[in-house]
This record gives C-alpha cells, structure tokens and sequence, in this order.
C-alpha cells in the first residue's frame, strides 16, 4: 500500500527510524553488559587496553577469545529467531508461527547432530552450519507444503507437534548411535541451547550464511506490508507472491539453521518478540522484521547475561531461561485465539 | 511393582539354571565384571579363562587399558538378562554404576561383590589386595602392587621443579580438586593442583575464563586420543587454550591413564614428571 500521500506518513517513518536506532542502541548496550559478566574476575577497560595496543595479555585472551565470542553470538542467533519469527509470522498471517514451535529449529538441530557425530563437521567445517540449514529447510518446506497458503492455526500447530517431535527422536536416535559416552548428555544442548564456551571460530563459520538469510528475509518487507490487504490485492499491487515465498523460507533456514548449528535450538524468542513489539509498528508486518531483529538480540543477551548472574552451577541452558520469559506468552496466546475463534 | 521385579528375578534364576551361591569359593570360575574399572583389575589379576564376561566400554582401547585382553571375553552391557547367562559365581560390580542390575542380582542370591572409587594411592593399594583376596589370586596381585611401590620409588628420586602450579582440564570443562586419585598423582609428579587452591573438591566445573586467568603454568588437558566426535570434548580444542599455548605449558592425558586406579596412573604421573621437567619447559617463566 503506497502511503506516500498520506500527511502523517512523515512522521509516522520518522518515529519508526526512531525505534529502530533505539534498539539497535539497546542491543549494543546489552552486549556490552554481556562482555562485563563473566565467571573471572577482569578489569575490561584493562583488558581492552592491552588488545586494543596488540598486547596478547591474559585478561584481553580472555576478552577477546571467550566474552566476545558469546557476546556476538548471542546477538546474531537473537537477531535470527527475532527476525525469522516475525517474517514467518508475517506471510503465514499466524501469531503462533515461530521457528521453535513450528519445529524448524528442532529440525536443523538434527541436521546439525548427524553432521556433527558423524564427523563430517571435524573434517569440513562448514558441514556444521550446511547441516542445520539443510535441516531446517526441510521443515520449512514440508511446513509450507502442509499449509499452503495463509496457515489455519490448527494445522500449523499440528505440523509444527509433527516436525517438533520427529526431529527430536531423530536427534535422540542420532545421538544414542553416535559413539561417544557423552552424547547422551548432549542432547540437552542440541535441544536447549547454549552460548556457553563458544569461540570466535564458530562466529565466522555462521556470520556470512546469517546476513544472506538476514538480506533476504528482510528484502520481504513491502511484500509482507502488500499481504496484510490479502493476496489478491498484494498481487494486484505487483509484489511476486512465490518470489516472496522463496526468498522468505531459503532466509529463514539460512538464519535459524545456522543459529542453531552453533548454540542449539533456543525456544520462544522468535514468538515473545514481535508479540510485543507488534503495537509500536503499527501491526505492520514488514516494519517488524527490522525491530523484531533487534528485540530477539536483546532478549537473548539479557537470559544469557542472567543466567550466569544466577548462582547455578553448572549454568542453565539458555533454552531453559527463554521458556520461562516465553511459555507465559504462548499461553496468553493460545487464550486469545481461543477466545477469537 | 517389586513383588513382580522379584517374581521376575526367580524365574530368571531358575530359567537359567542359576546356583544360589551364598558364599564364594576360593577361586571364582564364572567371573562377570559390570564396571569399567573393575574389568581392568580383573583382567590383571584373574586368569582370562575364568572371566566370563566384562563390559563392552573395556574393549575399546582408547578407553580402556586392557582392551586387547578384553576382546578375548564376552562383553556385557550391564544387563541383568546377560549377566544370568553366564551363570556367573561371582559378580563385580562398581559402587554407583548400574545399580538397578545390582539390585536385582543380590534379590536372586548372586554372588555380588561392590568396589568404591579410591581417593588415593594408598586406597587404590588396598583396592588391588581385595579385590586379588576376592579372585582367591593372592599373589598376583601382591606382585602387582609392589610393581607400582617399585616403579613409584623409581619416580620419586627423579629431580622434580620447585612446585610448578598445574590445573586439570577434562571434557565438559570438569577440573579434579582436593580428596580425589588424580590430585594425589599431580602431587606424587610434584605439582601443585591449583583447581584444589580454587577451593574445588573431587570433580567440579570450572569456566574457561577461571582457567585462563588462573596463572598456571602447566594445563593438563584430558584428552581421548582419536575419541568420536563430541561437543564434551570440544572445550579442550577451544581456540583459547592453544593461544595460551604461549605463556603455559599444555599436556596431553589420555583419560584412560586415570579414570580407573590401577597401574596405569604411574605412567600419568610419568608423563606429568616428563611434562614437568625443567629442561623441557623451556616456555615456563
């Protein structure tokens, strides 16, 4: 819908701007939070200091080779779920499409695991995150397939139980093959999550797979925008509605699957994000990929910054701590449809 | 629901034709061991014909010690179903490893014998006499023992550095502090287990960030050699710890040297003593 003629579209764009350099503001200050806490000890502007003059001293290691690694992951698998959350959320016109209850988290986590513990992912490294990618674009396909178009909650809910408890016993099965006596205490991070001892390594293994699914998942933001007035009309205003299609699932298996390749499957954060932010957009889904982005980095830099605040040793998973924040929303959302239906 | 576990057990019993031994005889012919580390002491001490079966974990030789001898013999998984069919008169199990099997073997009146883990040298001594008491082979398992005393003799004359700190890596960022096996060998190799300073006791986590400014000089990473893949071990190849590589010095220990007490934790303090020595640490400050 062009709303160029509209007087208050000025303004309108302004404050959207507004919110979204106040995120992304609040993003940075989550991450620089996240580099702060930590289980040592370290004086960060020393630290900074040192690295900063090239000096390889211990607390700049530190900084560099373990806070920044978790803190830069934390952002960009946020940013992932937020964004992939929002996007699917948008084409589907469904509240509850999010990529963890919809199972294409839980289904790159199996693509993951069989590169992973068959040890593809020890001679190639990229196997990891092709792995995931692989995984959770199977999901999203067979989601789409399932739902055709504009999805009924029933029947999303119902692939989504399908895909989530397939891809969970073939991750258990994956697991209880792999010989290795710990694979059986690994599954709780494949299906929970963590950023816990991850390394700069694994930042750039997913950083350049998360920004071609970024770019093309936001590249569906006018067309999200055109859907809203239903697809006739979106056709009619000349947005390419398989085009839209494709672009949207190829970037949300490439966000959510690399995500999860590295830290996972973390749970809710692509449903309690744009949840939230929907009203300061204007309910209009092609502004909330950009904010819902940001929100998920800073949701998932706050669990993790507090759950290594908690006195829990050995620290949760992340997935456990974004349950707590999203199952509540998932029932005050189910109620609500409930009570539309 | 323990009535027909019960119930279940006797007809195991009887369907396999089992003899309720109450007591043991002076040397077992039908040994079953249900502990990896149990396995090892038995493949050492009794005769191969007389053990009827071990676990499956002792045949692999990147876990296990004795894998080669352990290949010769059954394997078992820890089940009671297979333990029954080796009708075995003695059964040794480790004290917190498959416990509902041992439960369930004792109701049916197997013979079954439970080793704990030894904190020390001197526990992991007694540990070879009882259990060289209980296979009725006496003497094999004296020479045993005086094999280690003559080969930890040997160790201790060797010159040793002024306490260099040393801190214990293991998969899933576990370190070993005070009152276990592992801190009595850091210190029988002369180094001071720094994860004990910390405060730790027994097996404990410990963050990366905690290992990398803890100013130790030596890191003993417990590595599987050639283990499968596992995100476990992959807190040992973080990228972290090659880059303190420059200022500390890193050790490799197979885990099998020291998950099981026996004779094998005098070739870990070996290597430490080796790892330790002043001419090879020319990165040490």
């Amino acid at each position: 819908m062009s709303s160029a003629a509209l007087p208050s579209s000025l303004s309108d764009r302004l404050s959207y701007w507004r919110l979204v350099a106040l995120l992304a503001a609040a993003t940075l200050a989550m991450a620089v939070l996240s580099l702060a806490v930590g289980y040592a000890r370290l004086d960060l502007f020393a630290a900074l200091g040192d690295w900063l003059a090239g000096r390889q001293s211990l607390p700049a290691l530190v900084l560099v080779e373990l806070r920044l690694p978790r803190a830069i992951l934390g952002a960009l698998v946020g940013f992932s779920l937020g964004l992939a959350g929002a996007a699917m959320q948008g084409l589907l016109r469904n509240p509850l499409a999010e990529p963890g209850i919809v199972g294409i988290s839980s289904a790159a986590a199996f693509g993951a695991v069989t590169m992973f513990y068959s040890g593809f992912a020890g001679a190639f490294a990229l196997a990891l995150p092709l792995g995931g990618i692989a995984g959770a674009l199977l999901a999203v396909l067979l989601l789409f397939a399932l739902n055709g178009r504009g999805a009924g909650t029933m029947t999303l809910i119902l692939a989504g139980v399908a895909i989530n408890s397939f891809a969970g016993a073939m991750t258990s099965l994956a697991l209880n093959l792999a010989p290795n006596p710990y694979a059986a205490l690994e599954i709780v991070f494949w299906l929970m999550g963590s950023l816990a001892d991850r390394s700069l390594i694994h930042v750039w293994l997913v950083l350049p797979l998360m920004l071609v699914g970024w770019a093309l998942l936001l590249s569906c933001a006018p067309a999200l925008d055109g859907l809203t007035l239903g697809e006739d009309t979106a056709r009619s205003l000349g947005f390419d509605l398989t085009w839209l299609r494709m672009r949207l699932i190829g970037g949300a298996a490439l966000a959510v699957g690399s995500a999860v390749a590295v830290t996972g499957a973390i749970g809710f954060v692509g449903l309690v994000v744009p949840h939230l932010l929907r009203p300061l957009v204007g309910h209009k889904p092609g502004r909330l990929l950009l904010v819902s982005g940001f929100g998920g980095a800073i949701l998932l830099l706050a669990a993790d910054t507090a759950l290594r605040l908690m006195p829990i040793r050995p620290e949760l998973k992340l997935g456990v701590v974004t349950a707590l924040i999203g199952a509540p929303f998932l029932f005050s959302l189910i109620q609500r449809l409930r009570r539309e239906a | 629901m323990r009535r027909a576990a019960l119930a279940l057990g006797l007809w195991l019993a009887m369907a396999g034709g089992l003899v309720l031994a109450d007591d043991v005889s002076a040397k077992p012919q039908r040994i079953v061991s249900l502990n990896m580390c149990t396995d090892e002491l038995v493949l050492r001490l009794a005769s191969p014909k007389h053990i009827a079966s071990v676990t499956w974990l002792s045949q692999d030789p990147r876990n296990a010690n004795m894998a080669a001898r352990a290949l010769t013999i059954p394997a078992n998984h820890g089940l009671v179903e297979e333990v029954l069919a080796h009708k075995p008169d003695l059964v040794i199990a480790g004290a917190y490893t498959t416990r509902a099997t041992v439960a369930l073997l004792k109701r049916v009146g197997v013979a079954v014998r439970e080793f704990g883990v030894p904190g020390n040298l001197a526990e992991m001594r007694q540990q070879i006499r009882d259990m060289a008491n209980l296979l009725g082979e006496q003497q094999n398992g004296e020479e045993l023992i005086a094999g280690i005393d003559a080969r930890l003799a040997a160790l201790a004359a060797r010159p040793r550095p002024a306490q260099p700190r040393a801190i214990v890596l293991r998969p899933n960022g576990f370190t070993t502090g005070r009152g276990s096996l592992v801190d009595e060998i850091l210190t029988a190799a002369g180094l001071a287990n720094l994860a004990a300073k910390l405060g730790i006791d027994n097996y404990g986590q410990i963050a990366l960030e905690t290992v990398a400014l803890g100013k130790a000089d030596i890191l003993i990473l417990n590595t599987t050699p050639d283990g499968p893949p596992s995100l476990a071990h992959e807190i040992l190849h973080h990228p972290v710890l090659a880059r303190l590589g420059d200022r500390l010095k890193l050790v490799a220990l197979p885990s099998k040297l020291w998950t099981c007490a026996g004779p094998a934790v005098i070739d870990a303090i070996e290597l430490l003593l080796d790892a330790a020595a002043p001419t090879s640490a020319g990165k040490r400050p």
